[in-house]
């Protein structure tokens, strides 16, 4: 016998199934930014006389002159490409698709991938200890690297500067040469992305290519297959696109690779190497701290894990000298036993104890730890859209990953040579009635990494992109403060973090203003 | 890693009825017009979970207990028809470790319960049960030769004419959940839920003995939304998503239960499995992810006790282990509650 009541509740129920069917039965997620083919705003075709960071001048690597373009040898590139058009599948055309959106910008979304990827502390072993990455046997558990914030950002910096000293050095002899695109040469061959009027010798992507999987190999060696692949890719790309000749490829290829065997050479013996200590050193550090009449910070991990690259302060900076690290520092943190301290503790514990949803989702919206692209990714994934909108060349996007990635790498070395000078206690170790919405950072309190790498960044980007200046503020207000609201840090930690941080930025954007590209 | 969401969320919260036990995936109905509303209480906890494949500890939480207090109803259409409806308030813990617990009204979850068939099993024929066993022995001599040799034994178990022995039901369902509260998901294992809304098809064959025990075999297919994070990028799955929104995968579950009911008593048994249809594993030290791949295989025993007086209120006692999982932790789950019926 139905019930009055029947077709009501039916209703709720079809409701409920529609419901589902209006948020999301389509499953797809888009997985990068979308970025369409670049059309550059301006060539830049006096980058290469932009002031270079590492090498001493455009011609340190020299590019053999191309054949003309009227040659018989030229031809048979033309004839190779015009096959290879006709002959074009569908994965090809995708792989032109992926790579017209810009080389800078692709190898920074895959970079910061392969940063989430690595960026998985060491289990521990069942002893309570635990293994340290091997670069010589990155495939192993645990993986190497360990790609936490300031491996990353070491990581994004060294690829950056080396894609910009490499991209500048490319348009030096570009204008050397002016050799055309075959696009541009050959009636019978389509620009399957945009060609423009940018001399073709050396192609830019292929030295992209060049320059940044050596980089990548060195840094995430573990992943050299698909690295590789990539590589490949872009160049055919290029090549399949009419954009560039073999031998522009070649050209590229050759001098991409030269610029990051320089780079890798740096890396080797920036101070990297020596960044984990050993425990006997990390016992120092507590000792220290206690003969300072501090209480010394601890690991509040179980099993107690080594705390993250206690060495990491001692690297070289990109644009700061050893004695400018130094004298940038902020001064000492509040004694852990003086008034300021435990109420700067009660405000930690009253902030996480009375959270919104709200500060919850602005904690959680830059938490950026284990497992993520990190800080240093995150501000790299803001400023990925604006260099895409402002439609930049290749090598000025490349100066402004260079410019920013800098800043975020000497904020890492300043900020970490803090932490370690002054090995202070993270809140809950004070007061373990305090709990965290976030997970904890292995390394000390004083000053947040988060409010140094976000005052850098932002400092940066404003100038880059000053019209968004103010939302890049907010964003840095926003980062920084989201560790109070995750209960991870002090406000102290908070605001000299951001000073530091904004100290450190301003090295970049006064290495910006003369470089040559305003 | 998170079991106790994603049970209370699909299958188990237990509803008795009218002296029965009735859940969404069992094999009963209210009688018409037989309103019955309670609360049930479970306590779940883990100290061991599964990360991907690989079952570890982690001394960064400890135990992780999850309790969880969930007001149920339902009621009986028609005969044939009864809906529910469940809304659990959940808290979680970690012993060990810095992490905040969380706690938050959950999903709430509307179901209806259809029965398509009632069969009296009145002289149709007879039940048998037959095990076989075989034993084999091959060969392998280069390209020919005597292949296989098998041996076969068949032994019958059992016989039974069906002679008013009992009734058949089968019985669709289906099921809608929703997030009650904008809690957040992006913190397993200590989140309350995984905050995306799910429709489930239902399909339950029960057989119920006049003698007095019980089969119940169910089978659910369950679809689920994505889920927004508070975080514009994530990795899992072997790829970073430079997106808020995560694509869940969809679950498959089958429950069998047998049971026994005799007088104020009523005893079930279940095993029950859980696959979720895609989802990448927990990575070698990471947290758990939302859309992880969440599998596991379950025992359950339950007990519910119909009082003499007052004769609407009925008790009910449960314990529930996981047996098997990935991505998920090992649960202990006890759950006592009480139910009450009124005949509008």
């Amino acid at each position: 016998m139905p019930s009055p009541l029947r077709p009501s509740v039916l209703a709720v129920i079809v409701s409920c199934a529609a419901a589902f069917a209006g948020s999301g039965c389509d499953n797809t997620i888009t997985s990068s930014e979308a970025l369409p083919p670049l059309e550059m705003a301006s060539l830049d075709s006096n980058a290469g006389s932009w002031r270079m960071i590492v090498l001493s001048s455009p011609t340190q690597f020299a590019v053999a002159a191309p054949v003309a373009e009227t040659s018989a040898a030229y031809a048979v590139e033309l004839a190779a490409i015009r096959t290879a058009q006709a002959n074009l599948t569908a994965a090809q055309r995708n792989s032109i698709a992926f790579w017209a959106g810009g080389g800078v910008l692709r190898w920074n979304q895959i970079e910061r991938e392969l940063v989430a990827r690595f960026n998985l502390p060491p289990a521990p072993r069942p002893d309570g200890t635990y293994p340290v990455p091997d670069p010589e046997n990155p495939f192993a558990d645990p993986q190497f690297p360990f790609a936490n914030p300031p491996y990353a950002a070491r990581a994004y910096s060294y690829v950056a500067v080396a894609q910009y000293e490499a991209l500048k050095t490319a348009w030096y002899w570009k204008y050397q040469f002016h050799r055309r695109s075959p696009a541009r040469i050959d009636g019978g061959i389509r620009a399957l992305m945009p060609v423009g009027d940018l001399p073709a010798y050396p192609s830019e992507d292929a030295v992209l290519s060049g320059v940044t999987v050596e980089m990548l190999k060195v840094l995430f060696p573990a992943a050299v297959a698909e690295i590789t692949q990539r590589a490949a890719e872009q160049r055919n790309a290029a090549l399949w696109s009419g954009k560039a000749a073999a031998s522009d490829i070649a050209a590229g290829l050759a001098l991409g690779k030269a610029v990051a065997a320089t780079l890798i050479a740096r890396a080797g013996a920036d101070g990297m190497r020596n960044a984990v200590g050993n425990a006997a050193q990390w016992q120092a550090l507590a000792d220290s701290a206690v003969a300072r009449g501090e209480i010394p910070w601890i690991s509040q991990e179980s099993p107690p894990r080594p705390p993250m690259l206690p060495n990491f302060g001692l690297l070289q900076a990109w644009l700061m000298t050893s004695a400018e690290v130094t004298t940038e520092r902020p001064p000492a943190p509040p004694s852990t036993s003086s008034a300021q301290m435990r109420q700067e503790l009660s405000e930690v514990r009253q902030t996480v104890d009375h959270l919104t949803r709200d500060q919850l989702a602005i904690a959680y919206k830059w938490n950026d730890g284990a497992g993520t692209y990190t800080p240093p990714g995150h501000w790299n994934d803001v400023a990925a859209e604006y260099v895409r909108d402002a439609r930049m060349s290749e090598v000025r996007a490349a100066r402004a990953f260079a410019l920013l990635n800098m800043a975020m790498h000497d904020a890492a070395v300043g900020c970490w040579g803090v932490k370690y000078t002054y090995f202070n206690p993270r809140p809950v170790q004070l007061d373990p009635g305090i709990t965290t919405v976030i997970g904890l950072p292995n390394f000390p309190a004083y000053p947040s990494g988060h409010s140094t790498f976000s005052a850098a960044a932002a400092m940066v980007l404003s100038y880059l992109f000053p019209q968004a200046a103010p939302d890049f503020d907010a964003m840095k207000d926003e980062a920084s403060i989201s560790r109070l609201y995750g209960a991870i840090h002090y406000r102290s930690d908070i605001e000299r973090g951001m000073e530091h941080g904004a100290r450190i930025g301003g090295y970049a954007v006064r290495f910006a203003q003369q470089d040559g590209a305003n | 890693m998170k079991a106790s969401s994603v049970r209370v969320l699909l299958v188990i919260v237990p509803l008795a009825a009218s002296a029965r036990a009735q859940t969404i995936d069992d094999g009963l109905l209210m009688p018409s017009g037989v309103l019955g509303t309670g609360s049930f209480y479970a306590h779940e906890s883990w100290s061991q979970y599964w990360e991907g494949t690989l079952k570890r500890d982690n001394g960064n939480i400890g135990t992780l207990t999850t309790q969880s207090l969930t007001w149920v109803a339902g009621y009986g259409v028609t005969d044939r028809l009864s809906v529910m409806a469940l809304l659990p308030y959940v808290w979680t813990r970690a012993s060990q470790g810095t992490l905040q617990g969380m706690h938050g009204v959950q999903d709430f979850t509307l179901a209806a319960k259809y029965r398509l068939l009632s069969t009296p099993f009145t002289e149709r024929g007879t039940l048998r049960a037959i095990v076989w066993t075989r034993a084999s022995q091959g060969t392998l001599q280069g390209m020919h030769g005597v292949q296989d040799f098998t041996l076969a034994a068949k032994y019958r178990l059992l016989s039974t004419p069906f002679t008013e022995r009992g009734t058949l039901h089968a019985m669709v369902v289906g099921a809608a959940g929703i997030p009650a509260s904008n809690y957040v998901p992006d913190f397993l294992p200590l989140s309350i839920g995984l905050a995306s809304r799910r429709f489930s098809g239902r399909f339950t064959l029960n057989f119920q003995a006049y003698a007095g025990w019980f089969v119940t075999g169910s089978a659910a297919y369950t679809w689920r939304t994505k889920v927004t994070l508070d975080r514009p990028a994530y990795y899992t799955n072997g790829q970073l998503y430079l997106s808020n929104q995560v694509a869940m995968p969809n679950v498959v579950d089958y429950t069998v239960t047998a049971g026994y009911e005799h007088g104020r008593l009523c005893i079930p048994i279940s095993l029950s499995q859980q696959r979720t249809e895609g989802g990448g594993d927990i990575r070698r030290q990471d947290m758990p992810f939302v859309s992880n791949r969440m599998d596991w295989v379950r025992v359950d025993g339950r007990v519910i006790y119909t009082l003499p007086a007052p004769r609407e209120l009925s008790i009910r006692l449960g314990a529930s282990r996981i047996v098997s999982g990935r991505n998920v932790g090992q649960a202990t789950t006890l759950t006592s509650g009480l139910f009450y019926t009124f005949h509008l």
